[in-house]
Formats: C-alpha cells, structure tokens, sequence
C-alpha cells in the first residue's frame, strides 16, 4: 500500500503516544473499539483551565488510524474542551491523503473522543 | 533494489540472475539469436535450438522427458490449461474436480470458473499445519472424479505436500492428478517422471528466471484440450510465437538451480531468521514445523498489525500475504482456512529468503523486527488481547 508522507510521518513518529500519568489532577480518558475493524483507541487529555492541555493516546491499528490518532492528538492540545466536538476525521482523511475506505476505522477516533467529552462533563455534574 | 533495502519476497519473484540475462540478451538484436524459431530459415533453426535446449534443461532439473513440457506464459496460464484443459478433454470420464482451500487463487479462481459452466468442485480438507493427506484426497473421489488439483509448496506458508502419494491415490482410482509446482521448481527436488503426476505447472520468475514465462507439463497419453488456437506452437496446444529470450532465461535459470545445495543454504538462512524472531514473545509459527520448503517463513506476531509492521521496517521488503492479494487490505484466505482467527491473520508476514539473502541481513532483520514489535506492543498498551487463541 501507498502510503502519503503525512500518514508516514506520524505512523513512525507517534510523539504523542503513550499513557499520562494516571494520578495527575485533571485528566480524563475515553476509549473506543471495533473488532470486526480490529481497531482499538483510547485517549487520555490533561485539562487545565478549561482547556486542553496534554493529549496521549494509545492505538491498535493500521498506519492510518496510528497516524490519524497522532494528528488528532497535535490538534486538540491548547484549544478549549468544545474542540473534542468539532473535530472531524472527514478532515483528517483529507489532509492526510487517507483512502476513503478507512474512514470507518478513523470514525472510532470520534467514538473515543466523544467518551472523553462524556467523562468531562461528568465531572463537571 | 535500492541501496539499504533489503528483499525478503523472494517467494513473491525472484531477481533475475545476471547469467540468465547474459543468455537472454543473446537472442535479442540483430546479431542475437533473434529469429522466429518457427522459421525454416538457418536464424530461426538457431533460435528453435535454442528453444529445444532450454526445454531439455528445464526437462533435466523437473526430472521429466524434453516433450512432456509445454510453455506458456507463466504458472497462472498452465493452471488454467490443466484444470480447464483436462476437464473438458476428459469430460466423458465425468465433470468432478478435486482441490483444496489453500490453493493459489490461479487454481481457485479457475475451479470457479469449472463450476460456473456445470462442473462440480470438491475441497479437501488439510489439518492445523497445513498438510494434506493422501487418505483425505481419497474420500474426496467419486465415479465421476476427473482431476485432483494440489500444490506442491504453499505460496503463503511453504508447507510441502507429498505429491507423490497423493498422486499415488489418484492412479489408483483412475484420476488425473495435477500439482501446482511454481514455489517448488528449483528449490525442492522433482521427479516429476517418476512421481504419479499427470501435470504440473512450472514458472521461471520464482528461480532467477524471468517474468511472463513458464511451462506446463504433460505426461504422455494425458489429453489436455488447448485453450488459445491460431498455431501450431507447442503441438497446437499453446499456439503463438515462442518467445526465445524468455524461453532460454527459463532454461538457464534451471540450469543454474541446485535444489539439494543451495536448498540447504537457503534453509540455513530461514532458520537463523525464525531463531532471531522467535526471541519475540508470543510469535508463532505457521505451518507444519518440518514438512516444508527451504525459503519461506510465515509468522504471526500477535499484537501488533502486519501492515503497521510492514511499513515501520519498510526499508525490508517482506509481504502481508501473497503478492497476489497484497492490495487488498483483509486476512490471507490460506491462513483462515488453516483456522487462525481474522486478528491472528492480520497479524502475520511472511519472509522468504532466496540465493543474494546474506547472514548479516538476516540478522538485521530479525533485530529490526524485535525493536519494532516492541514500539508497536507498547503503542497498543492497553488493548484488548484480540489475537489470543
């Protein structure tokens, strides 16, 4: 498979991968997965003064979704929590170069996010 | 191959050996052995001599007669000359075909085509590791049992089938027996005379010969109706200009091939990269551990996806499963018919070394594999365990 620079980059990079600290204040995680896509993710944010500090995530996957997870971590860290709503893996596809094909995959990434909202806003309850 | 690359496909083709593109290169050009070898004229009875040398020494390296070998374009094309060949040849002794699930898709996607004109196809049934038994291939025959279709090497796993009694089976219940021989040739010993095989199919760009050649043979007295008309090339079986330069690369690369020496170095090789592997935690083998071809290796690495793998050590050029099916990103049929699961098939690459792999790359390799296996476990920490059995 060919695969766009983008995508390659961030595969062998993956600068934001791995846990955060489990006992720092702050942080909230969401998961999500697929089988029959055999894709896992779970993303772990630092909140701090209502905005998002420090993303990490981990990621069972193929390039793509490692490589998207990536670029979702680098554009959510320094915006505010609403972000987590906005971000759009059609976006990703796109700027990515990602075959359409994989966008089932990369909507769990939404999926994980949206636990992460869910976990913020009960904490704020 | 580019400088820093590393080629471990060699099940997938072979580099041609530059002594093979020393032959060939003699029958191009005007002062080659260019000619039409159809020709009367002294240029092309130069290039038919060519042609009849070349089938005498891929004759001599399958262990078979010079006239019982046929070219064609490649393994693909001979399997389709067997199957459908023989079937409608033989169709008054009936309209059964016997073959297996772990077949290349030359041979499946043919036996396809047989049902869809009123055939009737039967799978036998292999075990864990890949094998096929004779007994199994004998429960599958029936009144009407025209052929049994079987490889010889697995393109995927490099399990080794005895042909030769399985064969046996056939013949005594009256069946024609053909083998898919392209992993094989040059790498295993044939004796394809002596063994109970009626057909075989042969390809020269999987033993340092060049693409777009190959060869099927037919034993004498076998009726095989052709599937192309406009000449008669090949007994009118395989109409068409012969293509000399190709035809003499396939020869020269048999010639050149020594099953029994070098089969031993490149088992070697395979077996120094499956130590370094197996140092991974939880890596497995497929296949039968021993009943097996010198050159491949095909493993799982559960935790990790094969295509995440394959692009960490991309400088290797190793395969998610057979070139054939490489672009389609879904688990190897071969390996889902020997049961393991679609995330255990994900998992899994093979490697197959050939005659230019060198220890120091195999030690590479198997270094470059630990180290990514481990970025990619680590990447995946806290998954669930999807490839646990």
């Amino acid at each position: 498979m060919d695969y766009d620079s983008q995508v390659r980059q961030r595969f062998l990079s993956a600068h934001r991968a791995g846990p955060l600290n489990d006992g720092a204040s702050g942080l909230v995680s969401g998961e999500a997965e697929d089988r029959t896509l055999n894709v896992w993710v779970r993303f772990q944010l630092r909140m701090l003064h209502g905005a998002i500090h420090t993303v990490r995530y981990n990621v069972y996957g193929c390039p793509h979704t490692v490589a998207a997870a990536e670029w979702t971590a680098e554009r959510l860290e320094g915006r505010p929590a609403g972000a987590l709503d906005e971000l759009s893996m059609r976006k990703c596809l796109e700027t990515l170069g990602i075959p359409v094909e994989k966008l089932g995959k990369l909507l769990l990434l939404e999926d994980a996010l949206a636990a992460c909202r869910r976990r913020l806003d009960e904490h704020k309850g | 191959m580019q400088p820093g690359e590393i080629y471990l496909d060699y099940a997938a083709t072979t580099p041609v050996d530059q002594r093979v593109i020393e032959a060939m290169t003699e029958c191009l050009g005007l002062e080659g052995d260019s000619a039409n070898p159809s020709s009367s004229h002294p240029p092309g009875q130069r290039a038919r001599a060519r042609v009849e040398k070349a089938r005498a020494q891929i004759a001599q390296r399958v262990g078979a007669s010079p006239e019982t070998i046929r070219f064609t374009s490649g393994a693909t094309e001979s399997d389709n000359l067997a199957l459908l060949g023989a079937m409608a040849a033989n169709k008054h002794r009936g309209r059964h075909l016997i073959t297996s699930r772990l077949e290349h898709k030359a041979v499946l996607d043919t036996a396809g085509a047989l049902q869809s004109r009123g055939c009737t196809v039967s799978f036998v049934d292999h075990d864990d590791d890949g094998v096929i038994s004779p007994d199994a291939v004998e429960a599958c025959i029936r009144d009407d049992t025209v052929l049994v279709s079987i490889m010889h090497v697995n393109n995927e796993t490099g399990v080794v089938q005895d042909i030769a009694a399985i064969g046996k089976r056939c013949h005594q219940r009256g069946v024609l027996f053909h083998a898919d021989a392209a992993q094989s040739t040059g790498k295993v010993p044939l004796k394809l005379d002596d063994w109970p095989v009626d057909l075989a199919s042969l390809t020269a760009h999987k033993t340092y010969g060049p693409m777009g050649i190959g060869a099927i043979y037919i034993r004498k007295g076998v009726n095989v109706q052709p599937l192309i008309h406009g000449g008669e090339q090949e007994g009118g079986l395989r109409p068409g200009t012969l293509a000399t330069h190709q035809i003499v690369g396939f020869g020269e690369a048999l010639e050149l091939a020594d099953p029994d020496q070098e089969g031993a170095q490149l088992a070697e090789r395979r077996d120094r990269l499956w130590n370094g592997l197996s140092a991974i935690e939880g890596v497995r083998l497929n296949g039968h551990p021993t009943q097996r071809s010198p050159h491949v290796l095909n493993v799982t690495f559960p935790g990790v996806q094969a295509e995440s793998l394959q692009l960490a050590v991309s400088e290797m050029a190793v395969s998610t499963g057979s070139a054939c099916n490489s672009d389609i990103p879904e688990p190897s049929y071969v390996l889902s018919a020997m049961g393991l699961s679609d995330a255990l098939a994900a998992a899994t690459l093979r490697f197959s070394v050939g005659r230019f792999t060198t220890e120091a790359e195999i030690d590479h390799v198997a270094e470059r594999m630990r180290a990514e296996v481990a970025r990619l476990r680590a990447l995946a920490r806290g998954a669930p365990n999807w490839t646990a059995e």
